[in-house]
């Protein structure tokens, strides 16, 4: 049995071919096949690569971009589409999240061509035997110029360089705990190890150790990482109204009865000054 | 007049009830100058020049007659050696009230008077001076001439000035006093509209339709009418109810309410006194554009925590919270205009039926485990229901005080319930927000589950839920017999089902402005306070309390502007030397908690619920004696 | 110019998610509900681009009968008129959903097309990511999803997507269909006397007939480890260990 998996880099894609593989011998279509990125082609060329393999399913990565080609894969070829499965087996039977992952839909489709996308970081990526990467030459020499209409016209680098506080997949953040603008150094140190971005309380910006842009809470960014490091940060209500979108929440913090310590999923209780630098250590020592 | 045509184009204001109520606020704020007195040193300087005007009147024709005829006075009252004597000790007083006030304003200069126009003060303060002078003058030199139809004894004071008068200019000089008193108080009336003086009339006006009853009541908005009727709070001078309009005018810059407002005090841009002022000016000029932001800045609307210390404050019955609130329900309702945080609030408020957003489902985490009655729909009601709010129900610190609450209820054999899921917030932090429509819809629906239920007497440990439902929701069908659980406590610990004994805790309390300004809620708290350990107070407590910052919605703004107002107050409650900062108030609590952590300060933030249950386990712990 | 925005009416769980006794649908006995986030920004788009261009606006919804509130939410905002497409509460399918709505735009288009048509990226309960993209297939249009940016000028479209870091630009002509995210705009605060035109505004309401579904809801599932229950790492400099191995299993390090 063959499916059809339209591959990212990346864990992502890890994930997606991890769950394709246990459907048979998946055959690829890279998302970046299509240059500029169009994806009513990259959905034209999906239709015929899977129907010239008779795939029994199609597969992508549950990102902006694989659900979007998907979709469009779903409504020109007229078959139901599941969005961010976490598990599916070929009778049809499959498992999604729905609420961004807050809650599990257990779901039947039609168990000829099942048109899916994997959930992040929902699966454990595992190794198995490399797939094929199908030959798109003819596909693309045959694309109607209307799959062409929606295309990238052109990129806008950020502003500021680099990923926003918004979408950071891990932010560390430090609080009045923190001391000063110098001390923001250990922070700053962490968020670099774990490629995110450096966060913080309301205290900080008013005393003018972080500039606006940085704050996390109701009046400054809404984030939703990963994870969230608070580093001496009480938790007051304005703040965790900034936060409760994160993943998971790692508490730190001298004062084991401050509210964010029952508030995180992790706690460490200690002087951030000592327990930050700790962390960061042991991190390199692991790599 | 203009300004009497101004008041009565005012918007309707319901102010003619009550009239006892009335006349009593009369007799003591304006007559017996009750709040004035609460600063004594202006206070008596006020009350002599009130005082000495009140009975220096009849002079005014005394000495219109005795300007036209010297040997002629007022039958009776100006032959009467008592009258003398009384003029002649208040012209002293009100000479010496000038002097004192000019003391005040030029030496002492206090920083209430920041803002107010002082010039203006000080010539009719001379003005004063000169009409008390010129009576004098004029006295002096009828007895010096023998014109004198009461005994000259009887006037000590110009009988002694008499004896300087000596000499042919003595019957001139007597003419010339008693023209220059004449003109001088015919002047002062021809001025008088135009300056802020007037408030010798409008004040005593003004406080006679101040609010006498239910004080932490705003006033309904009626939004059945045509969408063309219905006043939105205010946009424009043209929407100020009359009595708000009297208000302006009643003002004397005195400064008052400014020196006790918790946002002036922290560096923030609302000062009452400026408020009102502005007001004003927009009022005189009668101005048709928005008062916000051509009176005052958005900022001025939301710096105010409306714990109503300037409204109590203000010898002339100004209130100023419901010029705020007007305010602000124009530039939420209309204008959809308010910081952006307190938009979250709003949403979450309209549609989670709580400030924090949180599922009603949650509602009875904080009391797992304690076995507390959820009362469902169709059972009996409970003797007495216990409002939880949503601050226990939802905020971390907030819930111990509810847990302690409950848990000193079943000690005492209370049958009570709570409402669990079908609570929803009261809407007054939607109401102080200027969001009325919302707070309506959410008070409506609580009414009518309140109703359904049959409950006729509510617990509650929040302030702000006591207040709307005991003195706000009478106006949408809900008539309930509302205590605070400070109140409920105390009573269960005098009727002795609950057994404290005090410990060792140095105890402050913070009165909740809710509770002690708006209720008149003070000794059951100070009772469980002194039934738990040593209580001190603070320099700023009962009535005169200083808000933690929360009140008025603020608790779901950040405060941008100026110093933070619940640091200000821990630092006032730590200098007490306690180690205990008790409060009655879920609020209260987190403000002041967070204060606590800012400051580095080290005390204990408790409700009192908490305290009285530890003294109660300390009671059932010691061996008895 | 004339707009098309589609809402659907969604709980305002505020984060802990109880299952009804079914396992089918959410207890939703004490929960608000609300327009799914994403779409209250094609609300507030709508709205804006009227402002600034003059014109009409549509609310469509499918839906039950309380889904009407969320129409009125969305004319409270500024919307000129709705359409109900009623339901019995039972759950669509994202199939069946876009094909009832193409019918429901083509009976409306006869006086006129739509000159864009907004939709959520995806609706924040079912999380489907395909209702727009297949209401425009069906029309024909071109569509482009996930829009922090449009602007329409002239004949066509100018769309800003996130795209990594940075945002990645389309253009396209008009009509359109383009689905935005939340963070395109900051919706507005109703003001109450729009709320009170809104109860006058109004909504045609056609109940369509709800086909087999092709994703069958079988049953609802809460995920363990829903709500933070906190675990203590350590205390002080020693917890570091610890925490690099939580790192490592939230796949952060």
């Amino acid at each position: 049995m063959s499916v059809l998996a339209l591959m990212e880099d990346g864990d992502v894609g890890q994930q997606t071919l991890s769950l394709a593989r246990v459907w048979g011998h998946v055959h690829t279509v890279r998302m970046d096949a299509v240059a500029p990125f169009a994806p009513d082609a990259l959905a034209a060329v999906l239709q015929r690569a899977a129907d010239d393999l008779d795939a029994r399913a199609v597969f992508a990565a549950g990102t902006d971009r694989g659900n979007d080609v998907m979709a469009r894969l779903a409504a020109r070829t007229g078959l139901p589409f599941a969005a961010n499965v976490v598990a599916a087996d070929p009778s049809g039977s499959v498992t999604r999240q729905r609420w961004g992952g807050s809650l599990l839909e257990s779901a039947q489709m039609p168990p000829n061509r099942l048109l899916m996308t994997v959930a992040p970081y929902a699966i454990r990526a595992t190794d198995g035997p490399a797939p094929t990467a199908v030959d798109i030459t003819r596909y693309m020499d045959e694309l109607d110029p209307r799959d062409r209409v929606v295309q990238v016209k052109e990129h806008i680098d950020p502003p500021g360089g680099g990923v926003s506080l918004a979408e950071a997949k891990v932010v560390v953040s430090g609080g009045r705990g923190v001391g000063s603008k110098e001390g923001f150094a250990i922070i700053e140190e962490l968020a670099g190890l774990l490629g995110g971005r450096v966060g913080c309380s309301r205290v900080v910006t008013s005393a003018g150790w972080r500039p606006h842009t940085d704050q996390v809470g109701q009046t400054g960014t809404k984030i939703s990482p990963d994870l969230y490091i608070a580093c001496g940060i009480s938790g007051a209500t304005q703040h965790m109204a900034g936060c409760k979108g994160a993943k998971k929440i790692l508490a730190i913090n001298a004062d084991p009865e401050a509210p964010i310590m029952s508030l995180a999923d992790y706690s460490v209780v200690g002087d951030l000054k000592e327990v930050v630098p700790a962390i960061s250590a042991e991190i390199r020592k692991s790599r | 007049m203009r300004l009497y045509r101004i008041v009565r184009a005012g918007k309707p204001s319901p102010r003619f009830d009550d009239l006892p109520g009335r006349a009593r606020a009369e007799a003591v704020v304006v007559v017996g100058q009750s709040k004035l007195l609460q600063r004594l040193g202006p206070g008596l300087m006020h009350a002599a020049i009130f005082w000495g005007f009140i009975v220096l009147f009849p002079t005014i024709l005394i000495a219109m007659i005795g300007a036209a005829d010297p040997h002629a006075t007022l039958p009776w009252l100006g032959a009467q050696g008592w009258y003398a004597l009384l003029v002649d000790a208040f012209a002293v007083f009100v000479f010496i009230g000038v002097i004192a006030a000019y003391a005040i304003r030029l030496l002492q200069r206090p920083r209430r008077f920041r803002g107010s126009h002082l010039g203006e003060a000080n010539l009719i303060l001379a003005w004063i001076a000169g009409i008390v002078i010129s009576v004098v003058a004029w006295h002096s030199s009828q007895i010096a001439l023998g014109l004198n139809d009461y005994p000259r004894e009887w006037a000590p004071v110009s009988n002694l000035v008499s004896n300087a008068w000596h000499g042919s200019w003595v019957p001139v000089l007597e003419r010339a006093a008693v023209w220059a008193h004449v003109l001088l108080i015919l002047g002062f009336l021809v001025y008088l509209p135009y300056s802020k003086h007037l408030h010798i009339l409008v004040a005593a006006i003004n406080v006679f339709f101040t609010r006498t009853t239910r004080r932490g009541r705003l006033e309904p908005i009626d939004f059945e009418k045509p969408e063309a009727d219905v006043r939105f709070g205010a946009a424009t001078a043209q929407d100020l109810t009359w009595k708000q309009l009297v208000d302006t005018m009643s003002c004397t810059e005195c400064g008052r309410c400014q020196d006790v407002c918790p946002a002036y005090n922290t560096g923030k841009e609302l000062s009452p006194k400026l408020l009102i002022m502005a007001l004003r000016d927009q009022v005189r000029a009668e101005s048709t554009k928005p008062l916000v932001p051509n009176a005052v800045t958005d900022n001025v609307v939301w710096d105010c925590v409306t714990c109503g210390a300037c409204v109590r404050e203000c010898p002339v019955g100004i209130e100023h919270i419901d010029h705020i609130v007007d305010l602000r329900r124009n530039l939420v309702m209309v204008e959809s205009r308010f910081p952006d945080e307190a938009g979250t609030m709003l949403r979450d408020v309209d549609r989670a039926s709580n400030p924090w957003g949180k599922p009603q489902a949650d509602r009875t985490a904080w009391a797992e485990g304690l076995g507390v009655r959820v009362l469902q729909p169709g059972e009996a009601p409970p003797e007495v229901l216990f409002w939880v709010g949503c601050a226990p129900a939802f905020d971390e610190r907030a819930k111990q005080g509810a847990r302690s609450t409950a848990k000193l209820l079943q000690d005492a054999g209370v049958d009570f319930a709570i409402l669990g899921p079908r609570e929803a917030c009261t809407g007054d932090p939607a109401r102080r927000m200027g969001d009325e429509y919302t707070y309506q819809r959410l008070a409506q629906q609580n009414v009518e589950t309140l109703n359904q239920s049959k409950v006729t007497k509510i617990v509650t440990t929040c302030p702000h839920c006591f207040n709307t439902i005991g003195n706000e929701y009478a106006d949408f069908g809900g008539t309930y017999e509302v205590v605070h659980h400070t109140e409920f406590l105390a009573e269960l610990v005098r009727e002795g089902k609950l057994k404290p004994q005090a410990g060792t805790r140095k105890i402050t309390y913070h009165d909740s402005c809710y509770l002690a300004r708006h209720n008149d809620v003070l000794s059951a708290p100070r009772e469980l306070a002194a039934a738990s350990g040593d209580a001190v107070e603070m320099p700023r407590h009962g009535r005169r309390t200083f808000c933690c910052g929360a009140g008025g919605a603020r608790m779901w703004m950040e405060e941008r502007r100026g110093r933070p107002i619940n640091e200000e107050r821990v630092r006032e409650a730590a200098s007490t030397g306690a180690d205990t900062l008790a409060v009655a108030c879920p609020f209260c609590t987190v403000m002041l908690d967070d204060g606590v952590r800012q400051t580095g300060s080290k005390l204990q933030v408790i409700d009192l619920a908490s305290l009285l249950r530890e003294a109660v386990e300390r009671k059932a712990s010691s061996p008895p004696s | 110019m004339k707009l098309l925005v589609c809402v659907k009416r969604v709980p305002f769980t505020g984060g802990k998610m109880v299952l009804a006794a079914d396992r089918k649908s959410l207890e939703t006995k004490h929960l608000g509900f609300t327009i799914s986030p994403h779409e209250e920004c094609g609300v507030e788009e709508a709205v804006r681009m009227i402002e600034a261009g003059g014109g009409e606006s549509v609310v469509l919804t499918l839906g039950p009968p309380e889904a009407v509130e969320q129409l009125r939410d969305a004319m409270a905002l500024g919307i000129d008129r709705g359409i109900h497409l009623q339901t019995d509460g039972q759950e669509w399918d994202g199939e069946s959903t876009a094909a009832a709505i193409v019918d429901a735009i083509r009976a409306e288009e006869s006086s006129g097309p739509f000159d864009l048509i907004l939709f959520g990226n995806e609706s924040a309960d079912a999380c489907g990511y395909q209702v727009g993209l297949r209401v425009a297939h069906a029309l024909g249009r071109p569509c482009v999803t996930g829009l922090k940016g449009v602007k329409v000028d002239g004949a066509s479209v100018r769309c800003e997507q996130d795209a990594g870091a940075g945002r990645d630009v389309y253009e396209v002509p008009l009509p359109a269909v383009v689905t935005v995210k939340e963070g395109l705009n900051l919706p507005r605060y109703p003001s109450v006397p729009g709320r009170m035109r809104a109860s006058r505004k109004p909504v045609a309401t056609v109940t369509p007939a709800r086909p087999e579904q092709r994703l069958q809801l079988v049953e609802l599932a809460v995920p363990g480890g829903a709500g933070r229950q906190t675990k203590l790492l350590g205390t002080g400099a020693p917890a570091a260990p610890a925490v690099v191995e939580m790192l490592r299993e939230i796949g952060v390090a």
